[in-house]
């Protein structure tokens, strides 16, 4: 038998009691902690007022920190992902930079273009939109149509005034008078898919001009076509963006998508008819690559750079590529604008905007981070590693949009493009017909479906009207 | 110092009004509460928000209004929607029996003595253990038709090219996919069901003169069935509102070929419409809520 321990028993007792308790204390704070997991965050602090936000960006800010309050937190900015890894990152470097200079702490978020709209649906349903952030102007419509966006009107206007003013495509891009009554974005670079050609190919053929007009393309197209080798025209035809290039193609042949008020839906024309006859007769021809009607965002590009297709249309990720990894294709590569179709020639540009959610807790330090990246110097070294084109007077002469051959095509572009939707009207029925891809799926049910084009046109007209009805 | 002791111990009971059981039951409750709460946060209150907000129009950062039905009748009438339906069952039926048929025959495979059961059972995993991004963009690199590794194949043994990614071939093409990033969980499973079932059983049917078959019927499958009615509900579900398989590969394409109601969800949100793309989702729910209704049901049944 074992000797009794009374401080055995006591510490006993005191454990027991112990445990006890810590039952009862820990459940209340295993409570709180769920309830301040799920908890929506405290309320944004005060904005700060940054005086330098007024003045126009220049290098000696980067270190001369404001004299106004600090702010408190983290300073958020989603930039839009291209095919440059060292544009990306020359992006985070200048935004770090202006951070460190401002005092306060930023994290620049780098997001794939293709997931932005996502990505912001969910943030903005979620409160958690960043401070600031790159997109397409088609989200800024819709963006700005819910209220979701801030009026960038002084910003655009000062931005404007110190680089010598902006590009008339640039302005357009953002319109008050198109978009809602102010600048909801800042124009930052100007997208457009330029024709890259196989002009080896082609020269031995006797083509060493770029095609002048799509049918003359085809022809082209047709001379070079060496199935398995090589087809001539590379251009999607799927649910992708690239796909909707189509768009295009049938407004050049005077094919419309909807009426000049942008309310009724005007697809089933005569002028449609002869484009999908075009079109479709090309691919029954067997000019474009098998797999075309479910390429992805790459597809055009994989297929270009394995030699595969004689032309494609492509913003320049394709021409950065090749100067990196393979010359002697670059080499036999010549880059030209968008072919005219039988009614017009359209060469649309496709803005890139800075924008500032209203929901945004620094909107002045926004501000101020917008004017600081339109900065002269930074903006000469990034387009030389980006693939936009410009969109201010004072960088037209930089450099780059002398040397590079996709440069000098982009900037043909800014100044002589065609702005988004032209000729018909860029409102968000507009945005929401392309978002489903119906041009590309009237061409695949012809293709891959083997429809009668009478009929594609028919299903397309009536599925583009149960789209435009939603927004009358 | 003895005597003391009671009256320490029986202080805090004396105190309190509440008996002991009574004291137990808020003690349970209390420490569910932290998992109720944090589902009914998480589970249901989103559940209910889709729901909610599948019958009016709201849009990305405003309020909505109620419009009845409006969703659901558009919906409808377009014909993506028509074939997502379509398109849903034949995936999700097929990969689903595939699953079934080769998930057990493997796991029967793998429960017998061979050589290197473990190596084989490690293996085959690996499609499980991939990314699933990764798994379904080697698949696209695989099905290319042009410099695809199955071409290079086709056209070596004199085939010629096949577009494994055209309309008649699409849907086989995601189906395969589709089963080969997913049978091994059923694999797995089975095989741990398998090593359940007592072999005193096998033995005592065997002397009794029961063959192969007999032995399956009657005891491997009643053995394993609890099991199998949980992966075919949960894997049911999990095939059914997988995306990336399909939008990897076909983003629905070609001309909605393998277009399912994820992918049309997600097509939906591109117009930041998320009533209508919540339309889309709720759209599934009964088929979800049948599925699950006939689950339980038939575990039910076994378990009696």
């Amino acid at each position: 038998m074992q000797p009794y321990d009374e401080r055995q028993d006591r510490d006993c007792r005191r454990n027991s009691i112990t445990a006890k308790r810590a039952q009862w204390l820990t459940l209340p704070a295993a409570l709180a902690l769920v309830v301040a997991a799920c908890a929506t965050p405290p309320a944004a602090p005060a904005q700060p007022q940054v005086p330098a936000a007024t003045a126009p960006p220049a290098a000696a800010e980067a270190t001369q920190p404001p004299a106004a309050p600090q702010p408190s937190g983290k300073f958020t900015y989603w930039g839009g992902l291209i095919f440059s890894d060292v544009a990306n990152q020359m992006l985070v470097d200048k935004i770090t930079e202006w951070g460190k200079a401002r005092g306060i702490e930023v994290d620049v978020v780098m997001i794939n273009q293709n997931e932005t709209q996502q990505k912001v649906s969910a943030a903005v349903e979620a409160g958690t939109m960043p401070d600031a952030l790159d997109m397409g102007t088609g989200l800024m419509q819709l963006l700005a149509k819910n209220g979701q966006l801030e009026p960038l009107d002084d910003v655009f206007k000062q931005i404007g005034e110190a680089h010598g003013g902006w590009l008339e495509s640039a302005a357009k891009s953002v319109d008050p008078a198109r978009y809602g009554g102010s600048v909801w974005g800042i124009p930052f670079g100007l997208s457009g898919n330029l024709i890259n050609r196989r002009h080896d190919l082609l020269s031995a053929k006797g083509f060493n001009e770029a095609p002048k007009t799509w049918e003359e393309l085809g022809q082209m197209a047709e001379a070079v076509n060496d199935p398995p080798k090589v087809y001539g025209m590379g251009f999607a035809l799927s649910n992708v963006g690239d796909g909707n290039l189509t768009v295009t193609m049938l407004q050049t042949w005077g094919g419309r998508i909807a009426d000049d008020q942008g309310k009724n839906c005007t697809i089933d024309s005569p002028e449609t008819r002869t484009f999908m006859e075009w079109i479709t007769g090309l691919y029954k021809k067997g000019l474009f690559p098998p797999g075309v009607t479910t390429w992805d965002g790459a597809g055009d590009n994989q297929a270009y750079q394995a030699g595969q297709a004689a032309f494609i249309a492509n913003p320049g990720s394709v021409y950065l590529n090749l100067r990196d990894n393979d010359p002697e294709l670059l080499a036999a590569t010549r880059f030209s604008g968008l072919p005219a179709g039988p009614k017009l020639q359209l060469q649309p540009y496709g803005p890139n905007v800075r924008a500032i959610p209203v929901t945004s807790r620094y909107k002045d330090l926004a501000k101020d981070l917008l004017m600081y990246l339109a900065d002269d110097e930074f903006m000469k070294e990034y387009y030389a590693n980006a693939i936009y084109g410009p969109v201010l007077n004072s960088q037209v002469d930089f450099p780059v949009f002398k040397a590079s051959p996709i440069h000098v095509g982009l900037l043909d572009v800014a100044k002589n493009g065609t702005p988004p939707a032209f000729p018909d009207v860029d409102n968000p029925a507009y945005a929401e017909f392309n978002a489903n891809f119906l041009i590309p799926k009237m061409i695949q049910r012809v293709v891959v479906d083997n429809v009668s084009i009478e009929d594609a046109i028919k299903e397309t007209q009536a599925a583009c009207q149960a789209i435009y009805d939603k927004y009358k | 110092m003895l005597m003391a002791r009671p009256a320490t111990l029986q202080s805090p009971v004396r105190a309190s009004r509440i008996s002991l059981s009574k004291r137990t039951s808020l003690l349970g409750y209390a420490l569910v509460a932290p998992v109720v709460i944090c589902l009914l946060i998480l589970v249901v209150y989103p559940f209910i928000f889709g729901v909610t907000i599948s019958f009016t129009n709201r849009e990305i950062g405003t309020e909505g209004q109620f419009v009845g039905l409006a969703n659901f009748i558009y919906l409808s009438k377009v014909p993506s929607f028509q074939k997502a339906i379509v398109n849903t069952i034949v995936l999700v039926g097929t990969v689903q029996t595939m699953k079934l048929v080769f998930g057990l025959g493997i796991a029967l495979l793998l429960n017998q003595a061979i050589r290197a059961r473990q190596f084989w059972r490690g293996l085959i995993l690996l499609p499980w253990a991939m990314p699933a991004f990764v798994a379904y963009l080697t698949w696209k690199l695989l099905y290319l038709p042009q410099g695809g590794a199955f071409n290079i194949i086709a056209v070596g043994l004199g085939f010629g090219n096949i577009d494994f990614l055209s309309r008649e071939l699409a849907m086989p093409s995601v189906i395969l996919a589709t089963f080969w990033r997913g049978f091994p969980f059923w694999v797995i499973s089975f095989l741990a069901a398998l090593q359940s079932v007592p072999q005193e059983q096998y033995e005592a049917a065997a002397i009794d003169g029961a063959n192969a078959w007999q032995r399956f019927r009657h005891i491997t499958i009643p053995g394993i069935l609890p099991v199998v009615l949980v992966v075919v509900l949960l894997s049911t579900i999990w095939t059914t509102n997988s995306f990336e398989n399909v939008w990897l590969i076909t983003q629905g394409g070609p001309s909605d070929a393998t277009m399912t109601f994820p992918v049309l969800a997600y097509f939906g949100l591109q117009t930041l419409r998320i009533g209508e793309a919540a339309a889309v989702s709720v759209a599934m729910l009964p088929v979800f809520v049948m599925m699950a209704f006939i689950g339980v049901k038939l575990l039910e049944r076994n378990q009696e």
